[in-house]
């Protein structure tokens, strides 16, 4: 049975909008973004953000959530996502490899056609609802293999039904021009100029334990059911080369460095994390503000 | 009238300040719920129920005390929220956005109420969130939910349900999607340990740091925000300078004043809940026309203090501000001094601070207001002019 991570990161956007707001700050770039449901809290809140990340679905998800203003999948169009269509050739055996293992042999037929017909949607913002509609889905099914007796026996089609349609309320305008992009940390800090950097960097070789509701779906999204995620974060600034502390402190710093001209930096961590990034913090800026309303989130705020 | 003498002294006890701290955030639950259209007593049930589940869940201390308040507190911040502020014209899927906002909203409110447990704030802030990441403010999800939050969640659905059983159900279906598995078995093995019935508790007092001063700044504060969730900012502000001067020169006794200040601090609660532009501002303040709103505001306002330890001098005033000299008033056509006089001093000054030519109140000085109440407000509105 697969292992689900009782811990998770927890950002905050209502938090770090009252932050961002004090501050004065009407953009945002978020390098580290992840799963951005904070940007689209941000965004429906006026502020202009922008996002990277090296996994490509959590950037397709930006584009349905964060940078699509105004498309959204109606009841014919997510029909055409969950089912089987008529004259579409499927490859059904696409995930086998999961069967039996994290899913049964239906459920891996769905994720070969549903991988299918999401590949086959035209629109930027569309595909990206229909994957964050559908991932939650597959994570209510990963759920459900641990706790088989207490969740109700959804049809799959009917599941993600209604996962996706719920996907329209989160589509919003805010008049501002609103980015995502696939690319490493610094590639998106310097192709942005915003009024604050918000940073959520990983935890030290965390990409070694990276949820698997979080890999999975790269791996979905890639239609390679052996992907894995180190192969993303291989080459990148906090992949391999930051395993052990020096080199995770010099990455940091490099990101705050980098990121001189950003009047505000937000940095995400926890009461556990944060005697070693305060030091690295403060050393790139004079003026650092603590706010610690949990231990599962600290925010240092550094100004210049 | 000055802060300090809005309630009586405590002699430094603390449990009775606690106390009535509770009355006032207990005042403050019920306007959430009144503008967020909940029945009535829907907080106190949910703070109930919560601290109820929670004993199964394990949750003690300080932490069940913050639950209880979080509970209590839950709706406060539809109050001055766009879905909910009255004249407000929202899309039917823009309201439903803004209205996301309301557990945020209802947080800062906690934060600013120092007297609070400090993870009350955090309670509200994430009570609608959802375990697959569905809810809102901040689509928390999985375990980054706190579980006192999502206790707050679990009794939320809990009390909006017709029955126990249905709760029950409703709940196992949600196990999963709103509530974590986990969460959705606590409320089962609650719902077989206590029926699925919560009984009503008292505040705990224990964890509230509170003081006299600052339970009255607080009911300034929520009748600002009455106010400006009627559109009407500073009303209550005005209309008390009047009724001071009124009171002191009809020579009130001292009990009566403080009744009086509460009942202006409270009045605008008859007509939270109503979305509506215009309501009582839109009749003529001086016209019979709208004797029935405003008796129908004022006995909402006292249905909403009855009971309550701290506020609940200031009932019979409220209840009595629709009533006419003439005994033609509503809602029991009381009699010149059968008319409590704070109740013909509060209806006097807000007909006068809505009127554009103050001396016009004069007009109806004999049949709507005791002419000696008129002649007070009239000098009272001259001082302040």
């Amino acid at each position: 049975m697969i292992e689900l991570q009782e811990r998770t990161r927890r950002i905050s956007p209502s938090r770090l909008h009252e932050i961002l707001m004090s501050y004065g700050c009407a953009s945002v770039v978020d390098p580290f973004m992840g799963l951005p449901t904070h940007l689209n809290y941000l965004k429906r809140h006026g502020i202009a953000v922008h996002g990277g990340d090296l996994l490509e679905w959590f950037v397709r998800v930006g584009e349905g959530i964060v940078v699509n203003d105004l498309t959204i999948l109606r009841d014919s169009e997510v029909a055409e996502i969950v089912e089987m269509l008529p004259g579409r050739i499927y490859s059904l055996d696409m995930f086998k490899a999961w069967e039996g293992v994290f899913f049964s042999e239906e459920q891996c037929v769905y994720l070969g056609v549903w991988h299918d017909n999401v590949r086959n949607l035209r629109s930027d913002g569309q595909t990206g609802l229909a994957i964050l509609g559908l991932w939650r889905a597959f994570c209510y099914w990963l759920q459900k293999t641990q706790n088989p007796d207490d969740m109700q026996d959804i049809p799959p089609s009917e599941l993600a039904w209604s996962y996706i349609r719920q996907t329209e309320q989160w589509v919003i305008a805010n008049m501002r021009r609103n980015t995502v992009r696939q690319t490493d940390v610094l590639t998106t800090i310097g192709a942005q100029r915003a009024d604050a950097l918000f940073l959520s960097p990983p935890a030290r070789n965390s990409f070694r334990s990276a949820d698997a509701r979080i890999w999975m779906w790269e791996a979905w999204w890639q239609g390679n059911p052996y992907f894995t995620i180190e192969h993303a974060y291989r080459d990148s600034l906090f992949g391999a080369r930051a395993a052990d502390a020096p080199a995770y402190a010099r990455a940091l710093a490099s990101v705050l460095s980098t990121a001189e001209n950003y009047p505000v930096i937000v940095v995400q961590t926890t009461e556990q994390r944060i005697g070693d990034i305060e030091a690295i913090v403060r050393n790139a800026r004079p003026n650092v503000e603590i706010i610690a309303p949990h231990p599962y989130e600290t925010y240092l705020v550094a100004t210049k | 009238m000055k802060l300090m003498t809005l309630f009586q002294d405590t002699v430094g006890d603390p449990r009775t300040a606690a106390a009535r701290l509770a009355g006032v955030l207990g005042l403050y639950g019920a306007l959430g719920d009144a503008a967020c259209g909940n029945p009535a007593g829907f907080a106190v049930r949910k703070a109930a129920t919560a601290v109820s589940i929670a004993s199964v869940a394990g949750v003690d201390g300080v932490d069940r005390d913050a639950l209880y308040y979080a509970g209590l507190l839950h709706a406060v911040g539809a109050l001055d929220n766009a879905a909910y502020r009255k004249g407000e014209r929202l899309s039917e899927r823009m309201a439903r956005i803004e209205a996301w906002d309301v557990p945020a909203q209802g947080a800062r409110v906690c934060l600013e109420i120092p007297a609070l447990p400090a993870q009350t704030s955090d309670y509200v802030r994430w009570q609608s969130e959802c375990w697959d990441g569905t809810g809102y403010p901040d689509q928390l999800r999985w375990a980054g939910i706190p579980s006192a939050a999502v206790i707050l969640g679990l009794a939320d659905t809990a009390v909006r349900c017709a029955d126990p059983d249905e709760a029950l159900a409703a709940i196992a279906f949600q196990a999963g999607r709103a509530f974590g598995p986990d969460s959705s078995r606590i409320f089962t093995t609650w719902f077989h340990t206590y029926g699925g019935e919560a009984d009503p508790v008292d505040p705990p007092l224990e964890h509230l740091r509170a003081d006299d001063v600052s339970t009255a700044a607080l009911l300034d504060t929520i009748a600002d925000r009455i106010d400006t969730h009627a559109g009407v900012a500073g009303r209550w502000r005005r209309i008390a300078r009047l009724t001071e001067a009124a009171a002191e020169a009809l020579a009130l006794e001292a009990e009566e004043r403080k009744a009086l200040a509460i009942a202006v601090r409270t009045y605008g609660a008859g007509d939270i809940g109503e979305r509506a532009d215009g309501g009582e501002t839109s009749f003529d303040p001086l016209a019979r026309l709208g004797i029935d709103v405003r008796a129908a505001h004022g006995s909402a306002a006292a249905a909403l203090l009855e009971g309550n330890g701290a506020l609940g001098i200031a009932a019979a005033i409220l209840g009595a501000r629709g009533e006419w000299f003439d005994g033609t008033g509503k809602p029991n056509g009381l009699f010149k001094a059968a008319i409590p006089t704070g109740a013909a001093i509060l209806a006097a000054a807000i007909a006068s601070d809505a009127l554009d030519h103050k001396d016009r109140i004069d007009t109806a000085g004999g049949t709507q207001f005791d002419p000696h109440v008129v002649r007070a407000i009239l000098e009272a509105a001259r001082t302040h002019a």
